[in-house]
């Protein structure tokens, strides 16, 4: 596989797989920035874990979904049904700590970063696809997981949380538990996505973990639309990778350019690209069902 | 003791930024129910805009100054359409839509800075408007020009932008077309001109914070706005939202704090301890230290 | 005998052609440059770019590289670990050499695909501690920092007899801390006592609290370990609480950039740095790039990091002309190793400011410098050898 397309394609899973990390807990309307520091603390445990222990990577894999886990559900039995405000607060509070905490740690390199992290399975050849297998079967593992649970009750549940809070506490639904589930599992994917960012570059850095990431994640998920996990699917490769083929004049303005389509987004399409609505409407027009109730695809776009 | 008085006046005067940026960014929550995350961003650029008129105009004080505030209302002006426009519910604080879209303004705003003006170089004010030379000097502890003026102009803000709000007609206009505005256009409020009015103020309020940081920091670059969006956001849940006084009152604090853990603990960890005392205070009242105004 | 003379002689001729250059199959060199040209430090990476740029102009004026002209492909990275992995894959597919990538997390992401291409990538403006982590793929323009930083921080503190107790300010960013262990080293070599450091955070945007840390344990003198903005502005809240001796305050070298005189202006009068370029030397190459420099940037003065990669990209031209390289994509994996080979144990080569030697990709025998600070320009104080 040519090496462009790899990193293209690693790196936009890990896009895909933090997008929906934050996908989850705004279905209740939570801005959990949480995540990007479980990125860091589950990527960091396990660099050390591989380096200096000499753990197996699957083994440093697992224990990274289980930090990342552990700590979104204990952050979410305070914060499960908190205000969004607090979970905003929440997140950036997670993200100064650990880097303080990293910087000062030696063990794990300190300011310096991680370097020389091992290939898996021996050879970089065998690495690569061993990262993009697990990266892609994460994607349709996770994929399949959220559209399970967009398709139950629990996912009823979330929207009408998200669309009143209180009416849905008045419907009987546990607003904390559901805030807890969402939250974990938000935090056990970033965990594991995190320890797969860093054996991507074979390396850690602290500033691979920032705020301007969190503000990538953000675009994605309301670009693409927030009020559908394909949104991110979507968004993900193309605010990626698009940039990549600008000209230099065009590349330099990027930011400029992702700051302008959040806005136009925003303003003209707020639920985002992808609706639930288009994507119901992609999903007759595929199955037989378009002929009889005659959709045809200008209706669907 | 001396070290002691020092570190607090370096707190207070931390915290006097927090509370002119705090102030505005309140503000736009009472007048308008915007969470503008990027308003420091805003404060910045119009920094910069002093800073270009400065040095066109042969640091003339006056023009600079203006210039700052001119900025920032017209910037004020310029998104306050595309807030209007996103916010699902009017009368409610939509934090997602609104943050969100702040965040875009900040980052169009931070990058433009760092292409445009001074090769993306920090900017430094002249001595006529950031001199290092102090009021008062004794020992350890050092009284600035700037430091005074950010700290009695944030009391007076505070106070003056109460007094307004809640003491005078457009004031009152201000908040009713923010928490209702189809009530307040039953009762005769002009919804255009008034809001027009209330993002005016708020970015007189924005250049005059320009100018005051200007004084304090003497210096600006495109990533102060960011350096500081998360802790003016902080400051105001945890004061309440939109609670003036609050704000004021957890701004200082918030300063006090730093100041005193970078002076006898650590540096790397300040940013990380202040975080968990506001954290630890926002889970234990979610509401706000000094409940919301909203 | 004029038959054997002449069968010597047309021997000796053929002799000489085998050792000859090979033809170059390359029409045109295209060494990319990974650089940082949006975004917080871009000023920085311009000025970087712009040496590239013009070293490439000279080497074309006369005559290329072996006869073929070379181009720089500017490739910005934007600090993203994310951009810069990708375009470093790109670059590997069928690149000769690169340059870059500025700066430590890109280098970090995008180096490890380098190092497993066997393609040599110049990191010419970051510390050895990390150039030497993706040894023999690259090289390292600094020089082993522990010992010297000692010898700098040692020559700075003997100038000043009455410095008894020196406290620095310490950013926790890349190798700065390790920086800042080798100045201890050196001052604690000459009798000097180091007071706990005082640590910058990186998002501190007021530094009175710092000052006046560092101020209540009575410093005599004054390191700044911290990026270049904030050293222009602990100095000015060191002079607003009346610390008068500025010479007494001494700047590490990865302060010594645009930002730091952009935002010091007149108040860094007086106060050192310590880097190991001197700007003020005189040679013709030297007086040419700084006119031009000059004329492009509104009469500025190039910065100290602004020769680096005008050197690496005569480094290149030179391991290119010197082991015959020819560009002949067949040879891919072979050229690559000799460009690598020979810029790890260049001998003398012929920088803009000075002549030096490579070993194993570590400069053995560049100077270093002590400069003075008058209103924006350094005076030199001592060369450190």
């Amino acid at each position: 596989m040519p090496l462009p397309l790899y990193y293209y394609l690693s790196i936009t899973a890990v896009n895909i797989l933090m997008s929906w990390a934050l996908y989850l807990p705004y279905r209740v309307a939570h801005l959990h920035f949480l995540t990007v520091a479980n990125m860091a603390i589950s990527g960091y445990t396990a660099g050390y874990l591989v380096m200096s222990l000499h753990v197996p990577f699957g083994w440093a894999l697992v224990v990274g979904f289980a930090l990342g886990g552990l700590i979104g559900w204990a952050v979410s039995i305070f914060i499960g049904d908190a205000p969004t405000f607090a979970v905003v607060i929440v997140g950036f509070t997670f993200i100064f700590i650990t880097r303080a905490v990293i910087q000062n740690l030696p063990a794990v390199g300190g300011p310096m970063g991680m370097f020389g992290l091992p290939n898996i399975g021996g050879s970089a050849a065998s690495h690569r696809w061993i990262i993009l297998g697990i990266l892609y079967a994460l994607v349709i593992l996770v994929g399949w997981l959220i559209h399970r649970f967009d398709n139950s009750r629990l996912g009823r549940a979330a929207s009408a949380v998200f669309v009143d809070a209180d009416l849905a506490a008045s419907l009987g639904i546990n607003r904390k538990r559901l805030g807890m589930l969402l939250q974990t599992a938000s935090c056990t994917i970033a965990g594991g996505t995190g320890v797969l960012y860093g054996f991507i570059y074979k390396s850690f850095h602290l500033d691979f973990f920032t705020f301007a990431l969190v503000g990538f994640f953000m675009i994605v998920i309301f670009v693409g639309g927030y009020a559908t996990q394909w949104g991110a699917a979507v968004a993900a490769p193309i605010l990626y990778g698009v940039p990549l083929f600008f000209p230099p004049e065009i590349q330099s303005w990027r930011i400029v350019i992702y700051g302008a389509l959040l806005i136009l987004v925003l303003v003209l399409k707020p639920e985002g690209f992808i609706t639930p609505r288009f994507v119901r409407s992609i999903e007759t027009f595929l199955s037989g069902d378009r002929k009889k109730r005659n959709i045809t695809l200008k209706e669907v776009v | 003791m001396q070290v002691f008085v020092a570190q607090l006046i370096n707190g207070l005067s931390l915290g006097s930024i927090y509370v002119l940026l705090v102030t505005g960014f309140n503000l736009l929550l009472l007048v308008a129910m915007i969470i503008h995350f990027s308003y420091p961003q805003v404060v910045v650029f119009s920094m910069y805009i002093i800073w270009v008129v400065l040095q066109l105009t042969g640091n003339n004080l006056f023009l600079g100054i203006a210039a700052g505030v001119v900025s920032s209302i017209c910037l004020n002006l310029l998104s306050a359409p595309l807030f209007q426009k996103v916010m699902r519910k009017r009368g409610e604080v939509d934090i997602n839509s609104t943050m969100v879209l702040s965040l875009g303004i900040g980052m169009i705003i931070t990058d433009v800075l760092s292409h445009t003006f001074n090769k993306g170089l920090p900017v430094a004010f002249p001595d006529q408007l950031a001199s290092v030379t102090p009021l008062l000097r004794v020992g350890l502890i050092s009284v600035q020009v700037g430091q005074v003026w950010s700290l009695g102009v944030g009391f007076v803000a505070v106070s003056a932008i109460f007094l307004i709000l809640y003491r005078t007609r457009p004031g009152r206009a201000f908040r009713a077309i923010a928490e209702d505005p189809n009530g307040a256009r039953l009762v005769g409020i002009p919804i255009l001109r008034t809001g027009l009015a209330s993002y005016a103020l708020s970015g007189v309020l924005g250049g005059v914070t320009a100018v005051l940081l200007a004084m304090v920091l003497g210096s600006a670059s495109p990533g102060l706005g960011e350096q500081v969006a998360h802790k003016v956001l902080a400051v105001s849940i945890i004061a309440g939202l939109g609670n003036l006084a609050g704000g004021l009152v957890v701004g200082l604090a918030l300063g006090v704090l730093e100041a005193i853990v970078q002076g006898y603990i650590s540096g790397t960890w300040s940013n990380a301890i202040a975080f968990v005392i506001l954290l630890i205070v926002i889970l234990a009242r979610p509401r706000g230290l000094f409940g919301s105004k909203l | 005998m004029k038959k054997l003379i002449g069968v010597l002689a047309l021997v000796l001729f053929a002799t000489t052609l085998g050792f000859g250059q090979a033809k170059v199959v390359a029409e045109e060199w295209q060494i990319p440059f990974l650089n940082c040209l949006t975004g917080p430090i871009a000023a920085i990476g311009e000025f970087l770019e712009w040496g590239a740029e013009y070293a490439a102009q000279e080497i074309n004026a006369s005559g290329g590289i072996a006869g073929v002209p070379v181009k720089v492909i500017p490739v910005d990275t934007a600090l993203d670990p994310q951009k810069g992995s990708v375009e470093m894959a790109r670059i590997v597919k069928d690149g000769l050499v690169a340059m870059g990538p500025v700066p430590e997390p890109v280098i970090m992401a995008a180096m490890p695909i380098a190092v497993e291409a066997g393609m040599m990538s110049m990191t010419a403006t970051t510390s050895l501690e990390y150039a030497q982590k993706f040894f023999p793929w690259t090289v390292s323009f600094l020089p082993p920092t522990e010992e010297r930083l000692a010898t700098i921080v040692a020559a700075w503190g003997k100038e000043f007899p009455d410095m008894k107790k020196v406290v620095q300010f310490i950013e926790p960013y890349g190798p700065w801390p390790g920086m800042a262990d080798g100045h201890v080293k050196g001052l604690q070599g000459i009798g000097i006592s180091v007071l706990p450091p005082v640590e910058v955070p990186t998002d501190a945007v007021t530094f009175g609290p710092l000052v006046v840390k560092a101020l209540e344990e009575k410093p005599d003198g004054i390191i700044l370990v911290c990026n270049a903005e904030k050293a222009a502005k602990i100095i000015k809240e060191l002079k607003s609480r009346g610390w008068k001796k500025m010479n007494h305050i001494l700047v590490f070298s990865s302060a010594d950039d645009p930002q730091l005189y952009a935002t010091g202006g007149t108040d860094l009068n007086g106060v050192q740095v310590y880097n190991y370029i001197n700007l003020d030397i005189s040679n013709p190459r030297w007086n040419a790039f700084k006119a031009a420099f000059a004329k492009d940037h509104k009469g500025m003065a190039p910065f100290s990091l602004s020769p680096n990669y005008y050197d690496a990209l005569y480094m290149i031209k030179e391991a290119i002309e010197k082991t015959g390289v020819t560009g002949d994509p067949s040879k891919l994996a072979e050229e690559r190793k000799k460009i690598a080979d020979y810029c790890a144990n260049v001998k003398n080569f012929h920088g803009l400011l000075f002549n030096w030697d490579m070993k194993d990709g570590i400069p053995t025998n560049k100077p270093n410098f002590i400069f003075q600070i008058q209103d924006g320009k350094k005076k030199l104080v001592e060369e450190v050898r």
